[in-house]
């Protein structure tokens, strides 16, 4: 008995050193290779293509560290933690939570004098109203995505796809899913008012009726709904397993089951929808506030650049002829006819604090009904 | 005596099938995860229409997996080796004493297992820098000790409480101080606890993501690398990644195990 | 508990005894070593002082710590806000907890998902456990307990996912039942509390079964057998021999069970339905979706974790005046 003891504690001790022993001395090279010459990124996985990495570290000899996260919400978190002494110098946010950020003072106002290729990306992006906050560039665009509808076209059909209520309908009850948070805001278009609450900023009684009758429709028809969903992965999932049938979404875990070969598609549906931007952004009190300047400019030298990042993530590029770079396949999975793109608009931020002050606790109240 | 048989065989029939049907459950999602890590698409799940093995040969081609996977087993097992010693000296505090604060001394104990994950990882990495720890290993290692500490505890403490006192006392009579008491009588009693105790901590340590996150630096552990491909979908890779880990995980184990075995036979002779 | 006799002999010139290891035998009358134990020894207290001096510190510094800066977060109006902005103490956070109904139905469904998981779990590895303990030869014990470790290293996301293309429409279970003819259309398994409490089962029964084996496997095996020798019945032998004296086996497991399905996030986040929001999904709420309302989190967390350690305390309470009840 004690032998085997022995033996155990033994076995344990061993296991460590060996461990620590064939391991450690690689860690502590490559913790101790920070100094001079590096640019810290904060990104989505994919959003810095590989091969454009490596030749940016052979070119310019700056060393690129990529961080990778997985939401908004807990870069934040992080970013706010770590001020006033951030470690990274850029960080990738949705441009409608620009301003969370810029009150909270995390982001630098973006100098695009230094960007001398500013001019690649498509003015529908550079040039929007949500990209300008306080008169100044909060960040260079790269990406974007979309509120869309996305169906199984062996199951539902494209007219019955055009429009939210089929969504909601008792035909498809118990085969639809939407993130909630999301869908306040399209229920709130759909029953014809400003999603983004800027036209009410001045009555919030308004702008409370208004959450209260989209709270009301969410809840009523709780019944027919499968799943509440957060992540995009979720919603792959729940189309393979054909848990669901169609469902509310973003456009770029779509693409990437069309892609696949999988019998999907989606529309802009014709009460209208929104969409967002994905912006490289510098960290307010960035380490390497110049490598950041030159990193940014080198990724918006190529559309080449902009369709490999389309490639791996299914959101649209907003780089001028980035699709010239993509398959039939890719360009079909994030492409949208002119008539349904008439019907998009952008997420707003002005309206935030009103509005998420509202809609957070209509969302609690819609999963606690 | 006969009929003592008869019960204890139907027992047992009845005891084995409610072993092999638990079998079946943990064991049934297993197979379908390392299944799925042959299946030739983007995405996991029925029906599967063709059959690849580059999700395999991308993730051994691929250094960086296999360098996350290490950095996340030497950090299990650093954090474990804190935690288990740890809280096996607070057990010996806790345990059958009666001292002014004990309840106290318990919740402390218990807090960090009861904080949700989320706070808990912004509380460390505010703290880490009021100490000045700098996010990366160190940090991450630090954080698992302490969120693991009142496993082991709680486990040391229940095998504690069954250790027979007679026998500390014989050894105290034989003249053995407290210490070499508790070294000779009570630490070898205890060792199966403390196994239990670390499997738990590294279990909780290498699957744990957001206090990694929180607290790492630009190296990512495996949860963390496996969160973020998330984003792109639950592709094959990441089953096959979990696969090449788990299989790695039990060769470690396996390699350990023999080398001990083979250390201590060659002690003996 | 006293020392004296030890300490007594110790000042007397007596060496510690010899063992059948010479090992401690040398350590033991090793100078240096004597001189440390003769320090430890020199009184019960300051041998108590030694034990828990270290303990105490990091209990104060590590664990409670980073606690009382969430604490101090719960308690003011805002955070984290721009350097330089003065922030103003208040209840509010906790206040609106109680003053919202909305939030005490997660909270409930949280502790009683919680209980009922941890009785479930209880339930299917208690003869599991048994099985492993009493039924199975020594030398194949190891090998059989092992064999149920390999599944618990693969990550809760991974083996979370690997539930859903088990039990979703077209997953193994639904493809299965068509397959033998029972179903016609497949069974909605998913994102029900069946399906989130067999992901949760999943992964909690590990931290039961290792509990309950240790306690089964170190009961006498004579003790059953005088038992049944004198007449008793299997179910009277395992509820008056068995059940008593695994209870300490029983209440580390299902404090532990319980602690970490209050906690648990992301498997009833991924496999429950809209029905099934857990505390932790409303706390991280405040963290992730907002960002920017820490306060309310964190006081919410400070809720929940009283709730949990009142219910863990009572539990103890419970288990020990069984234990009491038993043995007299």
């Amino acid at each position: 008995m004690t032998k085997l003891l022995m033996n155990r504690r033994r076995f344990i001790g061993t296991t460590a050193l060996a461990g620590a022993a064939v391991a450690s001395p690689a860690y502590l090279r490559r913790a101790s290779a920070q100094g001079s010459g590096e640019v810290n990124i904060w990104t989505y996985n994919d959003f810095v293509p590989e091969s454009f990495k490596e030749q940016f570290e052979s070119e310019t000899g700056i060393k690129v560290n990529v961080r990778l996260v997985d939401d908004q919400g807990k870069q934040f978190n992080l970013l706010a933690a770590e001020q006033p002494n951030p470690t990274v110098d850029i960080m990738t946010v949705a441009g409608h939570r620009f301003l969370q950020f810029i009150d909270s003072e995390l982001l630098a106002p973006l100098d695009t004098s230094r960007l001398t290729n500013w001019g690649n990306i498509n003015p529908t992006f550079s040039e929007s109203d949500w990209s300008t906050i306080n008169g100044e560039k909060w960040g260079a665009p790269i990406l974007s995505g979309m509120e869309v509808l996305s169906y199984n076209t062996e199951l539902v059909s494209q007219e019955e796809a055009m429009t939210w209520n089929t969504l909601f309908s008792e035909k498809y009850s118990g085969q639809t899913a939407y993130i909630i948070q999301d869908m306040m805001s399209i229920v709130m278009l759909k029953l014809g008012y400003d999603g983004n609450m800027v036209e009410y900023m001045d009555d919030p009684e308004k702008a409370a009726a208004i959450v209260e009758e989209a709270k009301q429709f969410l809840i009523d028809h709780k019944p027919l709904v499968r799943k509440y969903y957060d992540s995009g992965a979720e919603f792959q999932q729940m189309m393979v397993n054909q848990d669901i049938a169609l469902g509310h979404s973003w456009n770029g875990p779509a693409a990437a089951l069309i892609n696949d070969g999988f019998p999907l598609a989606m529309t802009i549906p014709n009460e209208g929808s929104y969409g967002f931007v994905y912006t490289y952004n510098v960290a307010n009190n960035a380490p390497n506030v110049d490598n950041a300047y030159t990193f940014l400019d080198a990724i918006l030298a190529s559309p080449e650049i902009g369709a490999a990042m389309t490639k791996a993530s299914g959101f649209i590029s907003t780089y001028k002829d980035a699709s010239n770079y993509l398959t039939d396949l890719e360009k079909k999975s994030t492409s949208f006819p002119e008539e349904q793109l008439a019907n998009l608009q952008f997420f707003r931020a002005e309206a935030n604090e009103m509005k998420y002050g509202l809609v957070d606790p209509a969302v609690e109240a819609v999963k606690a009904a | 005596m006969n009929r003592r048989v008869e019960l204890n065989r139907g027992n047992r029939i009845f005891l084995a099938c409610v072993y092999w049907a638990f079998v079946l459950y943990v064991f049934v999602p297993l197979i379908l995860m390392i299944v799925m890590g042959f299946k030739d698409s983007k995405f996991i799940g029925f029906p599967i229409r063709s059959w690849t093995l580059d999700w395999y040969t991308g993730v051994f081609s691929d250094a960086e997996v296999l360098y996350t996977f290490g950095y996340s087993v030497v950090i299990a097992i650093l954090s474990t080796l804190i935690s288990v010693i740890v809280g096996t000296w607070i057990a010996v505090l806790l345990e059958g004493r009666k001292f002014w604060g004990r309840a106290v001394t318990f919740g402390l104990m218990v807090l960090p297992a009861l904080v949700p994950g989320i706070i808990s990882a912004i509380a460390f990495r505010i703290y880490a820098r009021m100490l000045g720890i700098e996010p990366g290993m160190g940090a991450i290692i630090w954080a698992h000790a302490v969120h693991n500490v009142p496993f082991v505890t709680l486990v040391v403490m229940a095998r504690l409480s069954t250790l027979p006192k007679s026998q500390i006392e014989a050894a105290r009579d034989l003249g053995a101080d407290p210490l070499m008491a508790f070294m000779r009588i009570t630490l070898p009693y205890l060792v199966p606890a403390i196994l239990g105790a670390s499997v738990f901590c590294l279990l909780l340590s290498f699957d744990d993501f957001v206090r990694s996150f929180f607290l790492g630096g630009y190296e990512p552990t495996l949860p963390v690398l496996i969160f973020a491909m998330l984003r792109s979908g639950m592709s094959p890779e990441i089953n096959a990644i979990a696969t090449v880990a788990l299989v790695l995980t039990a060769a470690i184990g396996i390699w350990a195990e023999r080398f001990t075995r083979r250390a201590n036979k060659e002690s003996q002779t | 508990m006293t020392y004296d006799a030890s300490v007594r002999k110790d000042r007397d010139g007596h060496t510690a005894p010899s063992g059948d290891r010479p090992f401690w035998g040398r350590v033991a009358n090793w100078g240096p070593y004597r001189a440390f134990s003769a320090i430890l020894t020199a009184s019960p207290r300051r041998q108590f002082i030694i034990l828990a001096a270290f303990p105490i510190l990091w209990l104060l510094t590590q664990h409670l710590g980073p606690m009382l800066q969430m604490l101090r977060v719960s308690l003011i109006d805002a955070y984290p806000v721009a350097p330089g902005t003065p922030q103003a103490f208040t209840f509010d956070n906790y206040m609106r907890f109680f003053g919202d109904r909305i939030f005490w139905q997660p909270f409930f469904r949280t502790l009683t998902f919680a209980a009922v998981f941890t009785f479930c779990t209880l339930i299917l590895t208690y003869p599991v456990a048994y099985f492993l303990a009493r039924h199975v030869s020594r030398k194949n014990q190891m090998l059989m307990l092992l064999l149920l470790l390999i599944p618990f290293w693969v990550g809760e996301i991974v083996r979370t996912y690997a539930i859903m293309i088990l039990l979703g429409n077209t997953g193994a279970v639904n493809l299965a039942l068509k397959w033998l003819g029972l179903i016609d259309r497949p069974i909605p398994f998913m994102y029900t509390s069946f399906s989130m409490g067999i992901g949760i089962v999943y992964l909690t029964a590990l931290y039961m079964l290792l509990p309950l084996y240790s306690a089964l496997e170190k009961l006498p095996q004579s003790m059953n057998e005088a038992a049944a020798d004198l007449g008793a019945g299997a179910w009277t032998r395992f509820r008056r021999i068995s059940l008593p004296l695994t209870i300490e086996g029983i209440s580390s497991g299902c404090i532990l069970v319980f602690l970490i399905s209050t906690g648990f996030y992301a498997t009833p986040v991924l496999l429950g339905g809209p029905s099934t929001t857990v505390f932790a999904e409303t706390i991280a709420g405040f963290f992730h979706v907002a960002g920017d309302e820490w306060p309310t989190g964190a006081a919410f967390a400070v809720i929940m974790f009283a709730a949990a350690l009142v219910i863990t305390g009572v539990f103890q309470k419970v288990m020990n005046m069984l234990r009491k009840g038993d043995t007299k």
